[in-house]
Parts: structure tokens; C-alpha cells; sequence
């Protein structure tokens, strides 16, 4: 078993807490994402996970054992770990088979075995036909999946992501999404991945962690990040939110809706509700979508509809809230 | 684990830093300020009253800012017509131009003895031949401040010349087509765009010349002794003469220790500042003027300053090596192998002296790359606290001229329980010391290079500390390694500004000899040794020039 648990850990950096006291329990086998802006602690925390760096105060176990606490810190080659790097850190002295067996020299396996093995994860990464290159001559999706090799074939219990995909141009990032989430399927070991991309952490993850100046901001699947954010911040950092006042949707705390999901009118709709009206201000289009600003009641909203709605900037417009669909947001908490 | 042998690494690295500049530098202060009756400031008022230290110290400064200047003018557009022009014969005035940074300036001077010694110098022998002068005239006076200055001039350009080149080669093409898409003539970009990028490195170019020629020792004492001055260091080597000063010679190294470290840190202001930082960026695409007939007007400047800095030095070296008597025109009937003979079977010194300088050079070349990889990774990955303290003592023996060094080390190590004076160990310091700086910028510059994480997952992967260090740091900065590890051999096998303080008869270096050798004019041992030194430094050049590129790969690979 491979439960990885963060008890109250505690990062600072020159007494500025980078990690704000983390608690959480990844279970055996779990892709979680941890989500959030750059500088909100998630490398941070990965960082402390993978022993690189020794808490202040807390404490991390996987499996029931203790692996890190302040002072007593079992080392990064001892925690049957394995750890994909925002540069893929591949060694440019070693050819893709060497990168990829380093790991089973180490342990000291029997030549045939290396070679073996090492044949095996290539080809599980379509990698077979490059196992003599050198790293600087792959292209960049190619080194990825070096990375992912020599990071699987140690067969770790959990394997850590640190921004994996933000080198990559836009196609191949989403097809190493899946690509990573296949490899997590096939082969069953605890992963963490570290994004700022909240796309990237809705199309690979189990449950979403989304991380705030240190501190947790909310847990959930991506189907509850998405549809019942928690707090404004996870609205606006997950997918994109409109946050207005109560007074929009008949409540009595802001909430959040998101930008799919406000109904737009191009007249007063007869069977009521409350619409409220409001002045195009900006038009975008997406191909498959329109992008509008609506300013209404003094707010600015943003409204995201099917190609076929044209309306021109400047015409009138009725917007309507769904209830169902509007998010009643927590107080403004004080972790900002 | 890791934090105890880095930890062990640091106090190491720091004891031997200790050794090498703490300590001579504690002595020379202390012993600046003692006299026979205890503490006193008599030493400086010497130093300040007495016309024999003042005039010195007058010269030095005068002919070291007339090198910088000859610097400037000479490498700016030297610089450019190599680094921006379509001149011919780039790549080649290029490699000249390295092979007369390469040269010691003391051979320099003797080659120029040779050229022109005011009575035999080849040069007025020929102008008298050609324009039919007395034989009691000449045109050139090498034993003179102008000479000195002109001889140094030849042999720090090339610092200048590296500066300006490189920093010529990096300013991206765009900001000059900026400039001319506004309408600025090309005349009006050079003038306000392209000079104003370039100019720290002139001023860089320049200190860095005007530093050498206030240090150097060889080329001084062959000049200025024949005539009957001195410079700075010809004077605080001759206070060790007999009666030996030690307290003098301390109290007048101080006013170059402090010159160089103002000097140094003007440096670092004017390179430092932000907005030039795009000059050391990546290498973009450049535009070529085209100079049309002009490129052989270029050419032909390009060649005249190496005709001085190297045809004319080396082929009076070889004409004085292999002629019966130089200088002389090499005929069939006056050509010998008398003095190579005289050089490898005759002469005493020179057994001794060859293996006192393989043995010195070796040695100081693999301490110094050792002890820069230490300090240089320690630098770089910052793990250890204190780690500033290791950077500021690893750079500290730029700013100690080597012939103050060598007063430091001779006044360290002559006194018990460290008694080194009369031994190669005292020599081995000097050099590791003198050498150390230039290893350990190399070496942490490349180790800065390399990316933690790809060490960090050699962590994960299951290697300890030490073993990526091993398998994978190593490695990345082999190149890196080889290559400081060459500089340090070519500077050891050259050194001549600290051994002549440090020498005893039984630790006699090439060098050394060399310049014992000059003292009694024979022209031909020392230039069949002066050539031996060069075909040593260029064989070493070749070698570190042809190790694979590994660092190369890994940077195209990040980028």
C-alpha cells in the first residue's frame, strides 16, 4: 500500500511560509492533481514529497512510514519514488537506453534483465525505434516519453509530475494527457501531478487538489471542482467564472455561475423569471463558440454561447440566471 | 548524509583557500606595518618620501594607462573587422591573435631584445643599412619606458581584442535593424547603438590591460633593469635583493593590491549593470559590413599589429636559436644545433629546471581543477551555508598581482612551523593559488550550467550523492574540467612573477632559467627554451581544443 498522507506540513523559504500547513490523504493507486497558480506552493509541496526538501514542520508518510519530518528526512533515493521534471532532466551524455536502465543499474539487475525490461517500457512508450539517440536529438514529445521511461521502469510506488507537459506545444500536450493517464491506468502506482493548467488536472486527474498561497482551497473530483466550486477563487481559477453579487440570481451572498451556463435573450423572455438586461460590450469568435461581454447592472459578464447566437456590440440583451447552475459562495475566507 | 560530506567538502576547500591567500595576504598587512621595534609606519613613509619608490611607482602608472589606450585603439577596430567585417583572413588574425595572448611577455620582451636592443637590434641594423646611418645611431630603443610600454601594448591587446569580439559578435542584429528602420544612418547606429552596447566591454578591456602591464614582472626586468629604472614590481623584486627589505617590499606591494581591487570592482560595476545583459546572451544572427576595397586597408592593419605581437618576436626567436651568433641573418654557413645541444646536454640548470616545471605544472594544474570542482559545485548548487564566504576567497587571487602573492607566500612560509622557503611546495602554492581563479570561474560557470534536476533525478532514481556526482555531474562538466585544467597547466609552465621571489637554486623553473639565462645575454639557449615553452603551450592548447563537446550538446539540449 501506498497511501501517501501530508499531516499540517509546513515549507517556509526566509521565513515566508511557501507551504501553509497541508493536510491530505492520497489514496493508494489516486492521480491527483495539484492545482493552482504559479507560487502557490504546489512544486513546493512536490518537492518536500520527493525529499528534495525537508519540512518545517509536519509530517509525510507513505504507506504508514514516516519519510519526512523537520530534522529526519529519508533521502530521495530511498523512497521508491520516481519524478517526471519540468525540463524531463534527461542526461544529454546518455543515449535513450541508458537514461531509461539507470535507474535498474543502480539496482544492480542482471544485464539481460536491463535490456529487457528496458525494451519492454520503450515500447510501451513508442519509443523502440530511438533507444541508441542521444537526448538532443529528440524532439520535445520524444524526450517526454523518455522521461516518462526511465521514470516507470524502476516500477516506483508513486511517481511525482512537475509542470510535465508545459514544454510541449498544444497538440501534443493533450495527447500526453491521456498518454499519461493511460500509463497510470496500465500500470497502478500513486501519481501526483503538478499543474497550473486546470484543463491538463480535469482530463487526468481523480481528484483535484487546488492550492492557494500554501494552503488547500478545496478537494474534490473534477466534477465537483468544476460544478460546485467552493470559493470564488477556485470559480475564476477552474474553468472560468462569473462572480456576482446576490442580487442577480434573488440570494443573499455573491455566487459564481459559470460562463456556459448564463442564458442569453436577444428580447424580454414573455414566461419571466427576472431576466436582467444588459448591453453587449464585447464579441469574440471562437469557431466552435461565441465569447461575449455583457455589462449589466454595473457588473461585466462574461457569456460563452453556440456559434449561431450573433448579436452585434451595443444591442440589448436579457440574461437569466438558473438557479441550479448559480453557486452560493462561501464568505470571502481569510486565506487570501 | 549529503549535507555531511558537502559540509566536509566546505571546510576543506575552505582551509586550502586559507592557505593559499589568507595567510600571505595577513603577513604582507602585518608585516607592512612592523619594523625592527614593533608596530610602525615607517615603511610607508618611505614609501611615500623616497624618490627610488615614487618614481617606480609613477612609471607604472603612466606607461600602464598608455598600454590601455593603445588597447582601446588598436582592439576596438580589430575587433570589429574580425568580429563584423567581411576583411579576409578572419578566422587566421583571430588565432594570431590568441597565440600572442598565449606568450609570455618576458619572451616577448627578449624576442624584442633581439629586434631591437638599441647596438645589435636586427631593426636598426636595418634601418642603418637602408638609410645609411653611423653606426652609433639608432631608431629604436627597447630598453625604455616606450619600449616597455610598446611590449606590453603587444602582449594585453589581446584582452581587449577578446572583450570587444565577443561582445561585437552577441549584440542581436535586431537591435541594429531597429535602429535603421528608424532611419539612422549606418554611421548613426554604429555611433549610438552599437558603440554605447559595446563600450563596458572597451572599459572591461581596458582595465583588464591596464592591470596586466601594472603587474607583470618578466617583461619589466628584462627592459628596465638594462636601462637603469624601474617599474613597480622590478622595485619589489629588487628589495629582496641583498640586503633584502621584506618590510619594504610588503608596505610597496600594498599600494597594487589596492589599485587592482578598486580596478576589479570598476569592473564589475560597468559590466554588471542590468541593462547590458542582452551583450552576454545567446549568440543571434549579425550583419557583415562589407568594407569593399577597404578590407585589404583593414587586412593590412590586422597584419601590421601582429607582424610586431608574433612574426617578428617568433622569428627572431628562431633565427636566435638556430644561428651561431644573433641577431644575425640566418645563412648555410652561420646555421647550428649548437645551442640546442648547449641547452639539453650542457647546461646544468636544465634537468633540474624541466622536471621542476612538468612536476609544478602537473601539479598545480590537477589541485587547482580538483579544488575548483569542489568549490566551484559548492558555489554553484548553494547547498552549503557560508557558501558566499567560498565564492568571495575562491575569486580573492584575481586582485593579488602575482608578484605581491609571491611577497605574501615568501613571508608566510619562511617562519616556523610552515617553514616551505627552498622547497617546490612553496612554488606549488604560488601557482595553485595564481592559477586558481581563472579554473574556478570555468568551472563554476559550468556547473551553474548544469540544470539540479538533472541531478535530482539521478536522486530519485536511487543514486546517492556521490554517485551522481559520478555518473552524472562529472560528466556534463568534463569538458569543463579538461579545459580549466589546460589554462592552469599553460599558466604554471609560464609563471615567472611569483617563482622569482620563490626560487632557490634546486627549484629552478624554466622560467627562471630562462631569465637567469637573459641576464647573461645568451640569446641563443633562451630562445631554443622560449620555444620549447611555446611548442609545450601549444601542444596542451591543441589537446584541450580537441576534447568532445559534451557541455555543448547538454546546452543545445536545455535550449
Amino acid at each position: 500500500m501506498a497511501t501517501l498522507e501530508l499531516r499540517t506540513v509546513v515549507k517556509r523559504f526566509g521565513g515566508v511560509p511557501v507551504v501553509d500547513g497541508v493536510d491530505l490523504t492520497i489514496p493508494d493507486g489516486a492521480f491527483v492533481a495539484l492545482l493552482g497558480p504559479s507560487g502557490c506552493g504546489k512544486t513546493t509541496l512536490l518537492r518536500l514529497v520527493a525529499g528534495f526538501l525537508a519540512p518545517d514542520a509536519g509530517e509525510i508518510a507513505v504507506g504508514g512510514r514516516r519519510l519526512s519530518a523537520p530534522g529526519a528526512v529519508v533521502p530521495p533515493e530511498q523512497r521508491g519514488m520516481s519524478m517526471i521534471f519540468q525540463s524531463y532532466a534527461l542526461w544529454p551524455h546518455m543515449t535513450v537506453e541508458q537514461n531509461v536502465g539507470y535507474g535498474l543499474r543502480l539496482r544492480r539487475l542482471p544485464r539481460e534483465e536491463i535490456a529487457g525490461r528496458v525494451a519492454t517500457i520503450c515500447t510501451a512508450v513508442q519509443l523502440e525505434t530511438l533507444m541508441k539517440r542521444y537526448p538532443g536529438e529528440l524532439s520535445g514529445g520524444q524526450q517526454q516519453r523518455v522521461a516518462l521511461a526511465r521514470a516507470l521502469v524502476v516500477e516506483p510506488q508513486t511517481l511525482l509530475l512537475d509542470e510535465p507537459l508545459s514544454n510541449l506545444d498544444a497538440n501534443l500536450r493533450e495527447e500526453m494527457r491521456f498518454e499519461i493517464r493511460r500509463l497510470h491506468d496500465e500500470f497502478r502506482y500513486t501519481t501526483v501531478y503538478v499543474t497550473h493548467d486546470q484543463g491538463e488536472a480535469m482530463a487526468t486527474a481523480d481528484l483535484i487538489v487546488v492550492l492557494r498561497a500554501g494552503r488547500v482551497e478545496q478537494i474534490g473530483t473534477p466534477e465537483e471542482i468544476y460544478g460546485r466550486p467552493r470559493s470564488e477563487f477556485v470559480a475564476r481559477f477552474v474553468g472560468g467564472a462569473n462572480v456576482l453579487p446576490g442580487r442577480f440570481a434573488g440570494l443573499d451572498a455573491p455566487f459564481s455561475i459559470r460562463l456556459e451556463d448564463v442564458a442569453m435573450f436577444p428580447a424580454a423572455p414573455p414566461n419571466g423569471g427576472s431576466p436582467v438586461e444588459g448591453t453587449v460590450v464585447r464579441r469574440v469568435f471562437l469557431g466552435s463558440a461565441r465569447d461575449y461581454v455583457v455589462e449589466a447592472g454595473g457588473e461585466l459578464i462574461r457569456i460563452t454561447t453556440p456559434p449561431q447566437v450573433d448579436v452585434q456590440p451595443g444591442e440589448r440583451v436579457w440574461l437569466g440566471f438558473p438557479p441550479e447552475r448559480c453557486h452560493r459562495l462561501e464568505p470571502v475566507s481569510s486565506g487570501g | 548524509m549529503k549535507v555531511d560530506l558537502s559540509r566536509v567538502m566546505f571546510a576543506l576547500a575552505v582551509l586550502a583557500l586559507v592557505a593559499m591567500v589568507v595567510l600571505p595576504v595577513g603577513w604582507l598587512v602585518v608585516t607592512s606595518l612592523s619594523g625592527p621595534h614593533g608596530p610602525t609606519l615607517d615603511n610607508f613613509v618611505t614609501l611615500f618620501t623616497d624618490a627610488t619608490m615614487i618614481r617606480p611607482f609613477l612609471i607604472t602608472l603612466g606607461s600602464s594607462a598608455a598600454v590601455a589606450l593603445l588597447c582601446v585603439a588598436v582592439a576596438v577596430p580589430m575587433g570589429w573587422c574580425v568580429a563584423r567585417t567581411d576583411m579576409p583572413l578572419r578566422s587566421l588574425v583571430r588565432i594570431l591573435v590568441m597565440a600572442s595572448l598565449v606568450t609570455p611577455p618576458f619572451l616577448g620582451a627578449i624576442a624584442w631584445e633581439l629586434l631591437a636592443a638599441p647596438n645589435t637590434g636586427f631593426l636598426n641594423q636595418f634601418a642603418r643599412v637602408a638609410l645609411h646611418l653611423d653606426r652609433s645611431v639608432h631608431l629604436f630603443n627597447v630598453y625604455s619606458v616606450a619600449g616597455l610600454t610598446f611590449v606590453n601594448f603587444l602582449y594585453t591587446f589581446p584582452y581587449a581584442f577578446v572583450f570587444v569580439a565577443n561582445a561585437l559578435e552577441r549584440i542581436p542584429a535586431d537591435l541594429e535593424d531597429a535602429s535603421a528602420i528608424l532611419g539612422a544612418h549606418p554611421a548613426q547606429t554604429a555611433w549610438r547603438v552599437t558603440l554605447p552596447l559595446i563600450l563596458p566591454s572597451i572599459l572591461a578591456g581596458a582595465l583588464i590591460a591596464f592591470l596586466q602591464s601594472m603587474t607583470v614582472f618578466g617583461s619589466a626586468a628584462v627592459l628596465t633593469l638594462p636601462a637603469g629604472f624601474h617599474t613597480m614590481t622590478t622595485r619589489i623584486w629588487s628589495l629582496f635583493q641583498f640586503p633584502p627589505k621584506p618590510a619594504l617590499a610588503a608596505a610597496a606591494s600594498m599600494p597594487m593590491l589596492l589599485l587592482t581591487l578598486a580596478l576589479l570592482r570598476a569592473q564589475q560595476l560597468v559590466l554588471g549593470r542590468k541593462g547590458y545583459a542582452l551583450v552576454a546572451g545567446k549568440g543571434a544572427r549579425r550583419t557583415i559590413a562589407r568594407l569593399g576595397a577597404w578590407r585589404w586597408g583593414a587586412l593590412a592593419f590586422c597584419g601590421f599589429v601582429l607582424l610586431n605581437a608574433i612574426v617578428l618576436p617568433y622569428g627572431a626567436l628562431l633565427d636566435a636559436a638556430f644561428v651561431k651568433i644573433a641577431p644575425a641573418l640566418p645563412t648555410f654557413a652561420n646555421l647550428t644545433l649548437a645551442h640546442v645541444h648547449f641547452v639539453f646536454f650542457q647546461l646544468d640548470a636544465t634537468p633540474v629546471a624541466l622536471w621542476n616545471t612538468m612536476i609544478l605544472a602537473l601539479g598545480a594544474a590537477t589541485i587547482a581543477t580538483a579544488l575548483a570542482f569542489v568549490v566551484g559545485y559548492l558555489v554553484a548548487r548553494r547547498t552549503v551555508p557560508g557558501w558566499n564566504v567560498l565564492s568571495f576567497l575562491a575569486s580573492a587571487p584575481i586582485a593579488i598581482p602575482s608578484i605581491v602573492l609571491g611577497v605574501g607566500l615568501f613571508l608566510a612560509y619562511t617562519r616556523p612551523p610552515l617553514l616551505l622557503f627552498g622547497t617546490l611546495w612553496i612554488m606549488l602554492i604560488a601557482f595553485v593559488t595564481i592559477e586558481f581563479p581563472a579554473a574556478y570561474q570555468q568551472l563554476v560557470a559550468v556547473a551553474s550550467s548544469i540544470h539540479p534536476e538533472l541531478e535530482e533525478a539521478g536522486r530519485l532514481l536511487g543514486a546517492t550523492p556521490l554517485r551522481v556526482l559520478w555518473d552524472i555531474t562529472a560528466p556534463l562538466m568534463r569538458s569543463g574540467i579538461v579545459a580549466a585544467w589546460c589554462f592552469v597547466f599553460i599558466g604554471a609552465i609560464r609563471e615567472i612573477s611569483a617563482a622569482i621571489l620563490l626560487f632557490t637554486a634546486p627549484t629552478r623553473t624554466i622560467a627562471v632559467v630562462i631569465y637567469d639565462l637573459n641576464e647573461s645575454g645568451d640569446t641563443g639557449s633562451i630562445a631554443v627554451l622560449g620555444l620549447l615553452l611555446m611548442i609545450v603551450t601549444f601542444a596542451v592548447l591543441a589537446l584541450a581544443n580537441r576534447v568532445p563537446v559534451i557541455t555543448t550538446a547538454a546546452e543545445e539540449y536545455r535550449a
